[in-house]
């Protein structure tokens, strides 16, 4: 075990913006992904985790300050000189004599950006810049908050592309939050569901699509006709413009393919979702706290 | 969570606040060119209205009095404004993020700021060395003056810091820092007009700081004269206890908002 959070509660005034109720473990060497809309809590977390907002609650953990690196969402470092003198000064050692460092900026491409000012870098290179200087802090918990936020799908995708690269063959404890599900499909294994300030559900990835979306689902067009051919089966909750058609079984699996393929209709069949198994946790969660009520 | 012990400040830092300073040109305006070209300015139209025996003393007294303008321009102004920016785009958090303590963040800038500080002084000394006639000081009279310009730019920092932490708005923090600036020039002396010929309310407002007391009378001391030192430490304990209540305030702000 890492780290422990217990009843954590945290206020903004009158608003409780993250109420945690159930003890949430984080593992040594899992990758925890947090998913949730605006509002869910998750920087909020974040920030309680670090100590930079008081709460209610408790942190059990051996860690120390400097155990955890972190990518926050905004990331601001003096506007007048070279980001290369920042990094130095931020890590502590000289550039060219830092045979790991000197690999982390080539890998990230960011050997041209030494000489600019940190007001000159571009969105992405600004990303590229803190996440260096997070890698190379090595802690044993490293937290990226929505480290792609405000840049365009091209650099998006490939700055993921880096991140997932370097991550496959290490070991580091990872705690992701991101809107973009795809993100979190490649980064996590586990998966911390948030929403209004509650946790909606914590567990591993694949156990969370099988508890709340089967075994496997087939997604095709919210349509007239689509509707009439899966109306005889499972349909679980998708977003508007889309059927989700849940599988538990094998048979029932063959059964719906059978169907889809005789009607001709279009369809991707998944087994890990995450946008559906989103909605789903969250739609059980909110029917499972009006029936306690 | 275990509490962290932290990166200490190290030659890297102090490096990257001189560097950090050095991309701000207030300090170099207000804290380099301001108080030599003033001063030289002055020193003309001294010449002209001083008789030729009294032009050395008046000199001198001119330069005593600009000398002030340089820990304050620095220390105050310089590092007001710096910080303040640092503050209002969350900089100090990054720092703490990366391991670094406010003991070991604000130490460097301290360190940072006086060795350009010191700077500024040997280009005025010498510059006006240069350009002016002045009597030389005693001993005593040049180390007093020396202690008092630092101890001056350290009261101005702490007053600069606990002002940035409170309004934690670089537009706020420059607005409040210029008035105090431009009014302690004008109140000490600095700005040609002589405390005494001041309102008695202002005068007495003038007499609670150290600059007064070395713009207006310090000149006598340098001169190998008698000076009285209790007018002079009075208003340094004035001035060094507002600035730790506001530095107190700003710390309990901070604390208030858990802010690091």
């Amino acid at each position: 075990m890492l780290l422990t959070v217990k009843q954590m509660q945290v206020n903004y005034g009158s608003q409780r913006a993250l109420d945690i109720t159930r003890p949430i473990v984080f593992g040594e060497g899992e990758r925890i992904g947090v998913i949730g809309s605006n509002g869910a809590g998750k920087s909020t977390l974040v920030k309680a985790l670090l100590g930079l907002v008081p709460y209610q609650g408790s942190v059990v953990t051996q860690l120390k300050k400097e155990d955890m690196a972190v990518h926050m969402q905004y990331n601001e470092y003096a506007q007048t000189m070279a980001v290369k003198h920042i990094m130095e000064m931020l890590l502590n050692t000289r550039i060219r004599e830092n045979r790991e460092l000197l690999d982390l900026i080539a890998f990230f491409g960011f050997e041209g950006c030494l000489n600019k000012r940190y007001r000159a870098l571009s969105g992405g290179e600004k990303q590229k810049f803190t996440i260096i200087l997070v890698m190379m802090q090595k802690a044993r918990l490293t937290i990226y908050d929505e480290v792609t936020s405000g840049l365009d799908f091209e650099t998006r995708q490939r700055l993921m592309e880096r991140l997932v690269k370097w991550y496959q063959d290490k070991e580091d404890t990872l705690l992701v939050i991101s809107h973009y599900y795809d993100e979190l499909e490649h980064l996590a294994d586990k998966l911390l569901v948030l929403d209004q300030g509650r946790v909606v559900a914590y567990g591993g990835k694949d156990e969370l699509f099988h508890t709340y979306c089967g075994r496997v689902i087939y997604v095709i067009d919210n349509q007239e006709a689509n509707r009439k051919i899966a109306a005889g089966f499972r349909l679980i909750k998708a977003p508007e413009h889309l059927l989700a058609i849940s599988a538990g079984s094998r048979e029932e699996e063959e059964k719906i393919t059978s169907v889809l393929l005789n009607n001709d209709v279009n369809f991707k069949r998944s087994h890990s979702d995450m946008e559906i198994m989103f909605m789903n946790a969250k739609e059980r969660f909110y029917q499972e706290q009006e029936g306690q009520l | 969570m275990k509490k962290s012990s932290g990166k200490r400040c190290n030659c890297r830092m102090v490096f990257y606040e001189l560097r950090n300073i050095n991309g701000n040109l207030m300090p170099h305006f207000f804290g380099i060119i301001f108080p030599n070209i003033m001063c030289f300015l002055l020193s003309q139209t001294v010449i002209s209205q001083v008789p030729e025996a009294a032009r050395e003393t008046a000199n001198t007294s001119l330069m005593l009095s600009l000398s002030l303008v340089i820990p304050m321009s620095i220390m105050f102004l310089g590092y007001g404004a710096l910080y303040a920016q640092e503050v209002e785009r969350e900089i100090p958090l990054r720092m703490r993020l990366f391991g670094y303590g406010v003991g070991a963040e604000v130490l460097a800038k301290v360190i940072a700021h006086l060795i350009f500080m010191t700077f500024a002084l040997t280009v005025y000394g010498l510059f006006q060395g240069l350009v002016m006639d002045m009597k030389r000081p005693t001993v005593q009279a040049f180390l007093g003056w020396i202690l008092s310009l630092y101890l001056i730019g350290g009261v101005c920092l702490v007053l600069a810091h606990g002002i940035a932490g409170i309004c934690r708005k670089f537009s706020l923090t420059f607005g409040i820092d210029m008035i105090l600036y431009f009014m302690i020039m004008i109140l000490t002396g600095m700005m040609g007009i002589k405390t005494d010929q001041l309102p008695k309310g202002l005068q007495k407002c003038a007499a609670l700081l150290p600059m007064t007391h070395i713009s207006n009378d310090y000149v006598d001391f340098w001169l190998g004269g008698s000076y009285r030192f209790m007018p002079l430490l009075q208003s340094f304990l004035f001035l060094g206890a507002a600035a730790g209540i506001v530095l107190l305030i700003s710390n309990h702000t901070s604390r208030r908002q858990n802010r690091v």
